[in-house]
């Protein structure tokens, strides 16, 4: 949300201001807020009209203790996915071999 | 102590280890973010019915009955422990930064980073203390009966199943999801627990013969079969021990209310000072801080209730254990509740009688719950950023003043609003979830307050989002 705000007043800024919403994107609410301020009103009438009385001031409070790229073990969101099906099949094929096993030394008793 | 030398500093080391999301270096379209939180949500979904391997019974007492659904933890699965390892460690991280025990500059960047990989590392401390705690109480059986292979089996799947929440929360909050994930399993735990309760195909025995579980269900069945259709109404509606007609009608109720408080604000009138014309606005709700004091809330009394039940199972003799809570089974749901001590008065009254019953229960329950919102929310602000101080410097940066007041007083000017917000929006909160759980409603209160401003955010961040996907075109 913050992120994509800032790049879209990257776009319309000049260069010398660059820098400045760059450095606001991290802390997301108002820098969020107030620029979807400003696009929205700079854009068409019919989308600054319709869009308005929709919108509230978005999930600004939401429990949010990742806001920074801290240095660490980097991983893409999908190693994330793959790691935690990977995690899922694990415990499932646990499960299999000890019936497996149970069943086994069952037979064999 | 030097003046270089901070209590942050501590966790540099263990930084490199930690698992750490990569931001997204792009604008993710909305489409994509929908399909990761929908995987998102399978795959908790899916932990939450996978049984742990190795374990022997769940038969014992849970100490974590009353916060199962809050705390998004299934009993017996992988997902034992839910989301508490890190709405623990954020509990604990706020309380500390809070309370200046620890330093923290939010405007700095390696200040942040570290409370980042502190919040992180407490996390995954937790997770594993929970486990071992788990497994040597017996709550899965006798720990002689499981061998040491099955119990670090069932210690490291629990582990293991934490750091994946750890990593699918950080997914969601680093820009690839909607919102977050903690608020995401909570509300869909909570959502899940109302439907089951209203439509449950399941039948109970009691002592009127068999009876179904969903107070829907039940209602047009006893309207069926019952020759007697005003004492079926009755009963449908003001029935004992299972989920009612009434016990529904006060979930609507509080939905409604809740959705109403949300449209209360003060909306301040802001100006670019760099684009002539540009006119915005920046509205502070009542429910400045949202969910989050429920949350904190939720995290300590389960902390507490964990505490009690494990100290008073070892030593139910020793005063000041007795004093924490003391714990007896109970006769319908076969689980531990308390019936003495501070676990016990700061548990919801079962109903209105019952409050009656117990005034000075129901008073302490009240102030409890309405101080302890209160303080956590107000304490939020300061720690996530969002004071008067923190918005005063990030309109500042983006060249936004108010019309009619001097730059140096748009600082003084939000803190006419934000702590009063903050405070005040807490004890609604607070207020809202006692008023629920007097009236009965389905789940809790905490639960139902939970998932009526989690629902509510995502339509919030739905309507943005579309906005914001809208104007990419129109642009």
């Amino acid at each position: 949300m913050a992120r994509g705000s800032s790049q879209s007043q990257q776009s319309t800024s000049t260069g010398s201001s660059t820098a400045r919403p760059g450095l606001a994107a991290p802390r997301g609410s108002a820098a969020a807020t107030a620029g979807m301020r400003r696009r929205r009103l700079g854009g068409g009438g019919g989308v600054s009209s319709g869009g308005g009385s929709g919108v509230g001031s978005g999930s600004s409070n939401m429990l949010r203790f990742y806001t920074d790229d801290a240095p660490g073990l980097k991983i893409s969101p999908t190693v994330v996915l793959i790691m935690s099906l990977c995690f899922i099949g694990f415990v499932t094929a646990l499960h299999v071999f000890g019936k497996l096993y149970l069943h086994k030394s069952g037979s064999q008793a | 102590m030097g003046g270089g030398f901070r209590v942050l500093h501590l966790v540099r080391p263990f930084l490199a280890f930690l698992p750490e999301v990569q931001s997204a270096d792009r604008k993710i379209p909305f489409r994509e973010k929908v399909i990761y939180t929908v995987i998102s949500l399978f795959i908790f979904l899916v932990c939450s019915q996978l049984p742990l391997y190795g374990i022997h019974s769940t038969t014992g007492a849970d100490p974590f009955y009353w916060m199962r659904v809050i705390l998004a933890s299934n009993r017996g699965t992988v997902m034992e422990l839910g989301i508490t390892p890190i709405v623990t460690s954020g509990l604990v991280m706020q309380l500390l930064a809070g309370s200046k025990i620890i330093e923290v500059d939010n405007n700095v960047r390696e200040d942040r980073a570290l409370l980042n990989g502190a919040q992180k590392l407490l996390g995954i401390l937790i997770a594993i203390g929970e486990a071992v705690a788990y497994v040597l109480s017996g709550m899965y059986g006798p720990v002689g009966q499981l061998g040491v292979g099955n119990a670090i089996l069932i210690i490291l799947q629990l582990f293991f199943a934490g750091i994946i929440v750890i990593c699918l929360d950080e997914l969601l909050q680093k820009g690839y999801g909607l919102g977050s994930g903690i608020s995401l399993f909570i509300a869909t735990n909570i959502c899940e627990s109302i439907i089951w309760k209203a439509f449950s195909p399941t039948t109970i025995n009691t002592g009127r013969g068999a009876e179904f579980e969903g107070a829907v269900i039940a209602l047009f069945h006893m309207l069926i079969t019952k020759s007697n259709k005003v004492a079926a109404l009755r009963q449908a509606f003001y029935r004992q021990n299972l989920p009612n007609v009434t016990n529904l009608l006060a979930t609507v109720l509080i939905f409604l209310i809740v959705i109403y408080f949300q449209g209360f604000r003060v909306v301040l009138p802001v100006r670019s000072k760099s684009a002539r014309g540009q006119q915005g606005s920046y509205p502070i709700k009542l429910f400045y801080t949202s969910n989050m004091p429920i949350i904190l809330q939720s995290a300590l009394v389960s902390n507490l209730y964990f505490i009690s039940q494990l100290l008073y199972r070892k030593f139910s003799g020793n005063f000041f254990v007795n004093l924490l809570g003391q714990w007896k089974e109970s006769e319908y749901s076969g689980q531990s509740i308390p019936v003495s001590g501070l676990a016990y008065l700061i548990t919801a009254p079962a109903s209105f009688a019952d409050m009656a019953a117990h005034p000075f229960h129901a008073l302490f329950y009240i102030v409890f719950m309405l101080t302890a919102c209160a303080l956590f929310s107000k304490t939020w602000i300061e720690v996530s950023g969002s004071s008067a101080r923190d918005v005063a410097k990030q309109l500042k940066e983006q060249q936004m003043v108010m019309p009619g007041h001097r730059e140096s007083n748009l600082q003084k000017e939000l803190n006419r609003y934000i702590p009063t917000a903050a405070a005040f929006g807490g004890v609604c909160i607070g207020a809202l979830t006692v008023l629920a759980d007097f009236m009965g409603a389905i789940g809790s209160g905490t639960g139902i307050l939970l998932a009526v401003t989690i629902i509510y955010q995502y339509f919030e961040t739905f309507e943005k989002e579309k906005a914001s996907e809208l104007g990419f075109f129109g642009f």
